[in-house]
């Protein structure tokens, strides 16, 4: 009977312990789940924290920092704002936006260089069209200049003349910002013309004061004339801009070690460092140009410069303060492009300031024609001086002191080039026995045969007698070799429209 | 003739003359004769005007052919020769009029006109 109840309290001890044991459990079970609740609970707040912390990054990123990044890309100055938070710096968030940035960046370089370059395509189509229509215009008038005497028809077509030299200007230098060819192959020419003009392209060309050192006869190769015309221009026009109406403007042509150089001083306001910096930068053409760099409106001048002297080889410093305080501005044409032209054949132009190396031996003769006139009994001139009745006649009677030489020129028919000179230094020889110039350049003309008599001593008659002679001496000659020619033309020999061409040229310098 | 046969010229013709294409005084036609006086050329003579006075060096020349042989229009020439001539470096002589019969209309109507001054 005893068993019974062991086994029931047996059973019911075993099942209080139990019983013990859950409750525990369970309470152990009930505090842990609401230990993980709570951790759970902060996990999650932790995460919305972290959500939004996110995105108010990504908000900050569209609204601050791109559109900073896209304008720092046209003006550096504007600074690009970091992260919200700066502990995101370095982490794999922080990179990733910094990597957004940089594609955007990238991305809007390539968009920028692209349409620069539709807009410079679509510029330069148009100013081509514009700048050749401007070389027809300038034809035209320039037809009418030599058709029309009325004084102010001819004062009207100078100024259009004018007008119309500065647009072309413009035009040539937008298209040559953008890219284009120059737009006009010339011939090799004297460097003082392509400075000359250059300089008449300004509407302020009359300060401009051109001192030309060069030896008579330096010139530039075809390719570099009109470049060098349009940077010395652009130079001009920004020395004319920057400084008062009244100061002049100094260009200076020197030869320098490596070749020539073209100095453009003026006494202007000056640049600062930062405009002198932005200019030389430019000018040296290392980088490409960007219209939208120019401004508005555009400043053309400095970027055309600086694309022929990356094209053309050529190079220009604006570095220097002028000593006058404005801005020296040295434009250095290398030896490769330079080269000679017989100053003889082929003068510059009339308006093109003399080579200072030119005085001894060309104003010389300039200084010392007058006196020598009345001195030999006023020789080659009297006729012309004399009462009404003779002009008509000696005007008439002149050409065969004067042009009889020439003649033969024209005519020698099959020596061509060799003809001339031949018969030039017959004529000349004596004159250049007399005066030696000390191999100095000189032209072939009849005055150094006046000026040749001025160093020989001074007895009347002789002196009087010579240019007679020596006239006589050249018109018999001519005479003979034109006879020879007109023989040898009537005997078949061919005359070459090449040689006539040759020969009208060289009458016309040598006459 | 402006220029030479290989392309247009470098340097306009306006800047000879600075821009001027009237000279107040002096009337030069194409054929009026130009001759250098026997004055000294002083300094400082614009290049233009030296160029001119050296192809006159030589002797007496038409306006029309002093404009050809320097590559520039007469009309800038006959600037150039009018300051010249302002300043005594130069002497311009009127071209000679060719021989013309007088019309005996004009020669008639000016005696009856003094004719009738007589009356």
């Amino acid at each position: 009977m005893i068993e019974i109840p062991d086994l029931v309290a047996g059973g019911l001890a075993a099942g209080t312990l139990s019983a013990l044991a859950l409750g525990g459990g369970l309470l152990h079970a009930r505090r842990q789940l609401s230990r993980q609740r709570a951790e759970s609970d902060a996990l999650r707040r932790q995460l919305d924290e972290a959500t939004r912390a996110f995105t108010s990054e990504i908000e900050h990123l569209a609204s601050r920092r791109l559109p900073a990044a896209a304008r720092a890309l046209a003006h550096p100055h504007v600074v690009v704002p970091g992260p919200l938070a700066p502990e995101t710096t370095g982490t794999p968030l922080g990179r990733a936006l910094d990597g957004v940035l940089q594609g955007l960046r990238v991305e809007l370089a390539a968009q920028h260089v692209r349409v620069d370059a539709a807009a410079q395509a679509g510029m330069r189509g148009a100013t081509r069209e514009i700048q050749a229509a401007l070389y027809r215009l300038q034809d035209a008038l320039r037809g009418l200049q030599q058709q029309y005497d009325d004084p102010e028809l001819a004062h009207t077509l100078f100024q259009l003349d004018h007008e119309n030299e500065q647009s072309l200007r413009r035009a040539q230098v937008a298209a040559v910002v953008c890219g284009a060819w120059v737009g006009l192959a010339r011939e090799e020419s004297h460097l003082v013309d392509a400075v000359t003009g250059g300089q008449a392209r300004l509407a302020g060309y009359r300060r401009v004061a051109v001192h030309h050192h060069l030896r008579p006869g330096t010139a530039l190769v075809s390719h570099a004339v009109e470049p060098v015309a349009i940077i010395t221009a652009e130079l001009l026009d920004n020395a004319l801009r920057h400084s008062s109406p009244d100061t002049e403007v100094l260009v200076s042509l020197e030869h320098v070690h490596h070749g020539v150089c073209v100095t453009v001083d003026d006494a202007g306001v000056g640049m600062t460092s930062d405009e002198r910096e932005r200019a030389q930068r430019l000018v040296a053409g290392r980088e490409p140009i960007l219209l939208t760099d120019l401004g508005d409106p555009p400043r053309m001048g400095l970027a055309a410069i600086g694309q022929l002297t990356r094209q053309f080889d050529l190079s220009v410093d604006v570095s220097t303060i002028s000593p006058y305080g404005g801005v020296r501005a040295v434009l250095l044409v290398a030896e490769h492009l330079l080269s000679r032209i017989d100053p003889t054949e082929r003068p510059p132009a009339a308006s093109a300031p003399r080579s200072t190396r030119e005085t001894v031996s060309e104003r010389y003769a300039v200084d010392t024609a007058p006196p020598t006139g009345p001195a030999d009994g006023r020789t080659p001139q009297t006729p012309v001086g004399d009462p009404p009745d003779a002009p008509a006649h000696t005007y008439g009677a002149e050409p065969p002191g004067n042009g009889a030489p020439r003649v033969p020129a024209h005519a020698a028919p099959g020596t061509g080039v060799r003809g001339v000179p031949e018969h030039d230094s017959a004529y000349d020889s004596a004159p250049d026995d007399a005066l030696d110039t000390g191999g100095l350049p000189r032209r072939r003309r009849r005055t150094p045969a006046a000026t040749g008599q001025e160093p020989a001593p001074r007895p009347a008659a002789p002196q009087a007698a010579a240019p007679h002679r020596a006239e006589q001496a050249a018109a018999a000659l001519g005479a003979l070799q034109s006879a020879t020619a007109a023989a040898r033309a009537a005997g078949g020999a061919a005359h070459t429209p090449n040689d006539s061409d040759h020969t009208d040229h060289e009458g016309g310098a040598a006459r | 003739m402006t220029g030479r046969p290989g392309g247009r010229p470098l340097v306009p013709a306006y800047l000879a003359t600075g821009g001027a294409a009237r000279h107040p005084r002096l009337r030069l036609e194409r054929l009026s004769l130009l001759r250098r006086s026997d004055r000294a050329v002083p300094d400082g003579l614009p290049p233009a005007h030296l160029a001119l006075l050296d192809e006159l060096a030589e002797g007496a020349l038409t306006a029309v052919e002093a404009a050809a042989l320097l590559r520039l229009p007469f009309s800038a020439v006959r600037v150039l020769a009018g300051e010249l001539v302002d300043q005594d470096l130069l002497v311009a002589r009127a071209p000679i009029p060719p021989a013309e019969r007088f019309d005996p209309d004009l020669l008639k109507r000016v005696a009856d006109g003094l004719r009738a001054l007589k009356h």
